[in-house]
């Protein structure tokens, strides 16, 4: 007797491709679309997605969690400075204290606990998506992102001629790291401006990152290491501890946005 | 001459009073008075409305006075984004947390503070001396960049609790080992660890020694105005514009003597 229970192929065929399609019509319309599933935009989903909000994070790789799992130099260990390590108590990952002030945990053990915590605060994913640009609504509010699959990117010109979809929301957080896509692009429409790398004191620049995350324009919030990108803070600095409160921040941020836009 | 002296909340190792009684002793005639935080203390001084107006302004001129590239001198056509305005806003708001990463261009930032001096105070006889925990550097013609500095002597003159630290260059072996660890991509372990294998080696956040190091950077302020030359050639004298982290130990904590016998005498003369 066999031991898993008999299947038609045609029935995963449609299993796959019906859920799929409900999820992806469902989240066409989200309250915040994320780009960047990296530790800054997990944070951020995990925590509105635990107040009810729909969430989608888009990711263009196929694994989400970004630089977390390795720390620099593919030593996968990660080093995060107090207060941060209170978000390491919360999503229940070990860690000990290397000297005072800073805590070290394994990377895996904390990517993986925080990608199951955003998932299980009902964030959902587009993996294998790649940001292509930003839906504008009346006052170039930024209400949603145009996305397509990740491998027609890396396809050869003539045999991409794929239009990509849109995908609406509330409120976009760009969360995409030192590229900072979604805020290169309003720049490209000379709706705001980026500042580029800032080549200051490299030490004291976590706070810069918690403190700078926002509103960078009505709809478009910034996280994480985009944040030094769009206003010019030091590039090395910031860490994982501030990549995960910058997260927690701009959660907050949205909030703020979303009762004003219930109120208005 | 009349002395304010402002104090810088966030580091409470910079203790004011013993600022004073070092004044006091080296110019009895002179009248000092202790204030709190110099935006907090002058933006009170304002009525409601006029303090609103002047903190939205003030955030702005703040935001242009950041120093953007180390090796491009301001430019005055550069608009601030609105995050850095509202950065800057929400720290008018909380003036005694430290202030982090920010380069503003010193003498800018000075001249933005003058604004805040009322008309009374401004007078020739009358000194303002602002601690503060923002960093700040002034412009190199020669190599063309910009360099972090302890001090401006100017009206009012600014001494940085930051500076302190970030300014005067640490031991070379400091330099290279962080360098190795920022190699390695170990930011957060390069920060935190060095500091412990280079303890005393160089003044630090919050060291035991602030205040004694600050009272050479006060005597600076003060010869700047009385004088206009703030600095000595003598690398024990607490007029000694140090450059080294080991020079501002030798000239400010391990000096054989507090002022060179020129300075001593210069200051006696100043007096009679
Ligand atoms: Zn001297």
């Amino acid at each position: 007797m066999p031991l898993f229970h008999s299947v038609a192929e045609k029935d995963v065929t449609r299993a796959i491709v019906s859920s799929f399609l409900r999820q992806f019509e469902q989240y066409a319309d989200s309250d915040v679309i994320i780009v960047g599933a990296g530790p800054s935009g997990l944070v951020a989903g995990k925590e509105l997605a635990a107040r009810r909000l729909k969430v989608l994070i888009v990711e263009r790789n196929n694994y989400l969690g970004g630089g977390f799992w390795i720390g620099g130099y593919l030593m996968n260990k990660v080093t995060l400075r107090a207060p941060a390590e209170t978000m390491l108590d919360e999503l229940g990952v070990p860690y000990e204290e290397a000297v005072e002030g800073l805590y070290v945990a394994d990377g895996p053990h904390a990517c993986s606990k925080l990608i199951a915590a955003a998932c299980d605060a009902g964030v959902k994913f587009a993996n294998m998506t790649i940001f292509d640009d930003i839906v504008l609504r009346e006052g170039n509010r930024v209400a949603g992102v145009v996305v397509n699959w990740t491998p027609i990117a890396a396809l050869p010109r003539e045999i991409t001629c794929v239009d990509p979809v849109a995908l609406e929301a509330k409120v976009v957080i760009d969360a995409t790291g030192h590229d900072a896509c979604v805020v290169r692009r309003l720049e490209e429409r000379g709706l705001t401006r980026t500042v580029g790398f800032g080549a200051m004191w490299v030490e004291m620049s976590e706070d810069l990152v918690v403190e700078h995350t926002g509103e960078v324009h009505p709809g478009l919030v910034v996280a994480g290491m985009a944040v030094s990108t769009t206003y010019g803070l030091p590039r090395m600095g910031p860490t994982f501890g501030a990549m995960l409160l910058s997260g927690k921040r701009a959660a907050e941020v949205v909030m703020g946005i979303l009762e004003g836009i219930t109120v208005a | 001459m009349f002395i304010y002296l402002y104090d810088e909340a966030a580091t409470p190792t910079l203790d004011l009073g013993g600022i004073t009684n070092y004044i006091k002793d080296k110019l009895p005639s002179s009248q000092i008075e202790v204030r709190e935080n110099f935006i907090t203390f002058h933006l009170a001084r304002l009525e409601r409305r006029g303090r609103e107006e002047k903190m939205s302004h003030l955030a702005e001129e703040l935001a242009r006075a950041k120093v953007r590239k180390l090796g491009a001198p301001l430019n005055d056509l550069f608009v601030p984004l609105k995050g850095e305005i509202g950065y800057e806003r929400r720290r008018l708001e909380n003036q005694n947390k430290r202030v982090a990463g920010i380069l503003y261009d010193g003498f800018v930032l000075s001249g933005i503070l003058q604004g805040l001096l009322p008309p009374e105070e401004c007078a020739l006889n009358q000194v303002h001396i602002v601690f503060t925990n923002q960093l700040f550097g002034t412009w190199d013609e020669h190599d063309r960049r910009y360099h972090a500095r302890v001090s401006i002597y100017n009206k009012p003159s600014l001494i940085s609790t930051t500076g302190i630290v970030e300014a005067p260059a640490k031991p070379r072996e400091y330099y290279l080992l962080k360098q190795q660890y920022t190699a390695l991509g170990m930011y957060d372990a390069a920060e935190v660890g060095l500091k412990g294998n280079f303890r005393g080696r160089f003044i630090d956040y919050n060291d035991e020694r602030m205040t004694r190091v600050m009272k050479g950077y006060v005597l600076q302020a003060l010869m700047h105005q009385l004088t206009g030359e703030p600095f000595c050639t003598d690398k024990s004298c607490r007029l000694y514009n140090a450059h080294w982290q080991e020079e501002v130990i030798r000239s400010q904590v391990e000096n054989p003597y507090d002022l060179c016998p020129a300075h001593e005498r210069m200051l006696e003369a100043l007096l009679s």
